[in-house]
């Protein structure tokens, strides 16, 4: 048993590094992917393409349309005579948000009468558009409280009054990671996924491969035991796996300033789960399909699905309420979890028992029904 | 009678409704050499998987060993060397990282291993290309290398598939002389073939056809069974129309053309020596030239089967 599987590491080890695309698929492309994704998936607007219809153009007009464009979220790209031409500046992708003044603003503003602004704002892409409509609902609700402040003072100084105004102040301070860089938010789901990818699909090819070349049939027929060969198959690649995690974290914070606020072994340990995980499920396609062709495929299938519901691109709070429970089956999700509360906030252990909780009874039973299925085929 | 050390029990495989190995019985005795012919699909290959542990039979029963192939499969494991007809040692290791792989996987180390890999590197002829890729190997190194391969582990019995499939003449003939060497120091040895003189190299041959084993003797007893009689070659001008008129003779049996040449089957008085030749001079054929030639396996395969199957791949 032990000479055995021994052997079957060694000879896992020799294959994987003579095959230099091997090499490149399991170091290289982690990185690669880190770099690309980190710089490219970036989820933070600002400098917002704006036009500008001012059919107003009155010192209260240019003050309201200057103040919006003053600071990082809104670039004024151009200017439109009338608001009418706001639907074609959309269509011709000239502006993501057009402000229309209108005609008399300033001198509604000027009596004090209730005066409108609008924005229009391209939807097309949904969350830079709330980002956008609700940066710039923001700046107006405070330019009309500012408005609101001068016309108080301005009628308490003309009866005598000192004016006492003290509107209620919001002061957010955003924790853990202040900036609200997207890379650091990013980075431990893009870690998350790569590890599928990596385990997944060199568990399915690999014993896909040795189907289709009737070598997994020479094994069979020596006295190795499916236990031994399923230790042989996954431990090469769990190791493998660990130093891939560890490599994108370090050049996650090397790169994008990744912090490591908690234990380190926290990390690894949910990271031990979690590739029992997905060499169970590499291990379950293997069973399962024929050859490299469909094994390929049907990591796909899994692929998907696992990086979409994990929370690591779109927030699981917004999916659809029957959506979400199904989301605390998939491995990726509380593994992106962990990695978050450990690098940015600094959770221990305690911090975590439901993930590490969750993630070995996925990984548990992934592995454990992968295993069974493939003694049953291999018989 | 060799202690029997593979026994086949109404052995029976079926995919569906198809029925690969059709209730096959036989025994195979220490240190035989057991051919097992057939073409392309009669279940050579199922036979042996199933012998191998790599397929359940559907019923019946077969023990290799002394184990039970289905209670008791990692036994059966243990005395076998299999080297399947497809080559399966792994392409992208080295000729000894796969050998010592092997070795592994059979439970050897320490000097044992190292001196098992050297002698199937010997075997192989490749004990100064241990350092090469499998995949450079040419056809024939391939298949001695599967075969120092399936002996890593001194198994008292090797079932080879095929072995010879695609190998040329040459590497053919030494590949059965190793064979022949296993045989002879007591390791038995199961082989599949669809060359017909290659199973003249078995004690006993085992014959193939749909599933079922129709003839199972040695190379002799199938002639002398299926091929009775004496056989003459027959050189004369006229071969064309003397077939015809020699089939009506009494005393023979069977006219083939043979090339040029005729191959007369003939039983009775016609058997003895010289009488076929006084014969045909005696009908005028004064230019006839008579010799005895053996009845070789395919005359008993087309005995068997009809010459309908040979074009299925059988010869």
């Amino acid at each position: 048993m032990r000479l055995a599987l021994t052997a079957l590491i060694i000879k896992e080890f020799q294959q994987t590094f003579r095959d230099k695309r091997m090499v490149g698929v399991l170091v290289v492309v982690p990185l690669l992917q880190l770099v690309v994704l980190g710089y490219s998936v970036n989820l933070d607007v600002n400098h917002v393409p704006t036009l500008v219809a001012d059919e107003d153009r009155s010192v209260q007009s240019r003050e309201l349309v200057a103040g919006l464009v003053a600071g990082d979220a809104f670039d004024q790209v151009g200017e439109l005579a009338t608001g009418q031409a706001a639907l074609g500046a959309f269509e011709h992708g000239l502006a993501s948000i057009v402000i229309v003044v209108p005609k008399g603003f300033g001198e509604r503003v000027k009596r004090g009468a209730p005066a409108a602004v609008q924005v229009l704002v391209d939807g097309s892409d949904s969350n830079r558009a709330i980002v956008a409509q609700n940066a710039a609902t923001a700046y107006m609700l405070g330019r009309a409280v500012a408005l609101a402040q001068e016309r108080i003072a301005q009628v308490a100084r003309q009866r005598g009054f000192v004016p006492q105004i003290r509107p209620l102040r919001v002061e957010p301070r955003l924790l853990y990671n202040p900036a609200l860089d997207s890379a650091i938010f990013f980075v431990p789901g893009v870690a998350a996924t790569l590890l599928l990818i990596v385990t997944l699909i060199v568990t399915a090819m690999g014993l896909a491969r040795e189907k289709e070349s009737g070598t997994l049939e020479q094994v069979l027929v020596t006295p190795l035991t499916p236990t031994t060969l399923i230790l042989g198959k996954t431990l090469p690649y769990a190791a493998i796996g660990l130093v891939d995690l560890g490599l994108v974290l370090a050049a996650g914070s090397w790169l994008f300033g990744v912090p490591l606020r908690g234990p380190l072994v926290v990390v690894f340990a949910a990271g031990l789960l979690y590739l029992l995980a997905t060499l169970g499920l590499g291990l379950f396609l293997a069973a399962v399909v024929r050859n490299q062709q469909q094994a390929l495929m049907a990591a796909f299938f899994v692929l998907l699905p696992g990086m979409l519901l994990s929370g690591f691109v779109t927030p699981i709070e917004n999916m659809p309420t029957w959506l979400q429970p199904v989301t605390a089956l998939n491995p990726v999700r509380h593994f992106v979890e962990v990695l978050r509360a450990v690098l940015l906030k600094g959770a221990s252990f305690s911090d975590l028992t439901s993930q590490f909780v969750a993630l070995a009874g996925i990984g548990i039973t992934l592995f454990g029904a992968a295993s069974y299925t493939l003694r049953r085929r291999l018989g | 009678m060799m202690p029997t050390v593979v026994e086949v029990q109404e052995l029976t495989k079926r995919y569906g409704s198809f029925t690969a190995v059709d209730r096959v019985s036989f025994e195979v005795g220490r240190g035989e050499i057991f051919g097992y012919l057939g073409a392309n699909g009669a279940g050579k290959s199922t036979t042996i998987k199933m012998l191998c542990g790599l397929a359940a039979p559907t019923s019946g029963r077969a023990s290799v060993a002394g184990a039970d192939i289905a209670r008791e499969p990692e036994r059966v494991k243990r005395s076998i060397g299999y080297m399947s007809q497809r080559f399966s040692l792994y392409l992208d290791l080295t000729v000894e990282e796969n050998l010592r792989f092997f070795a592994g996987a059979y439970g050897l180390g320490g000097a044992r291993r190292d001196r098992r890999v050297q002698a199937a590197l010997e075997l192989a002829g490749l004990t100064d290309r241990r350092g090469t890729l499998t995949s450079a190997l040419p056809g024939g190194v391939r298949q001695r290398l599967a075969l120092g391969s399936a002996l890593l582990h001194e198994p008292p019995i090797v079932f080879l598939d095929e072995p010879t499939a695609g190998v040329d003449p040459e590497a053919r003939r030494g590949f059965w002389r190793v064979i022949r060497d296993l045989a002879s120091q007591g390791t038995t040895v199961f082989v599949t073939t669809h060359h017909l003189d290659e199973a003249e190299h078995c004690g006993r041959v085992g014959l193939m056809v749909d599933g079922k084993l129709v003839a199972l003797d040695t190379p002799g007893g199938l002639k002398a069974t299926h091929v009775p009689g004496a056989l003459y070659a027959v050189e004369l001008a006229d071969s064309r129309k003397m077939r015809h008129e020699l089939a009506n003779w009494p005393g023979v049996v069977e006219v083939e053309p043979f090339g040029p040449r005729l191959h007369v089957r003939v039983q009775g008085e016609l058997e003895d020596d010289g009488r076929l030749e006084h014969e045909l001079k005696h009908h005028g054929h004064n230019d006839a030239v008579v010799s005895r030639v053996e009845p070789t396996l395919e005359d008993v395969f087309l005995a068997l089967v009809g010459t309908g199957r040979q074009s299925k791949g059988a010869a």
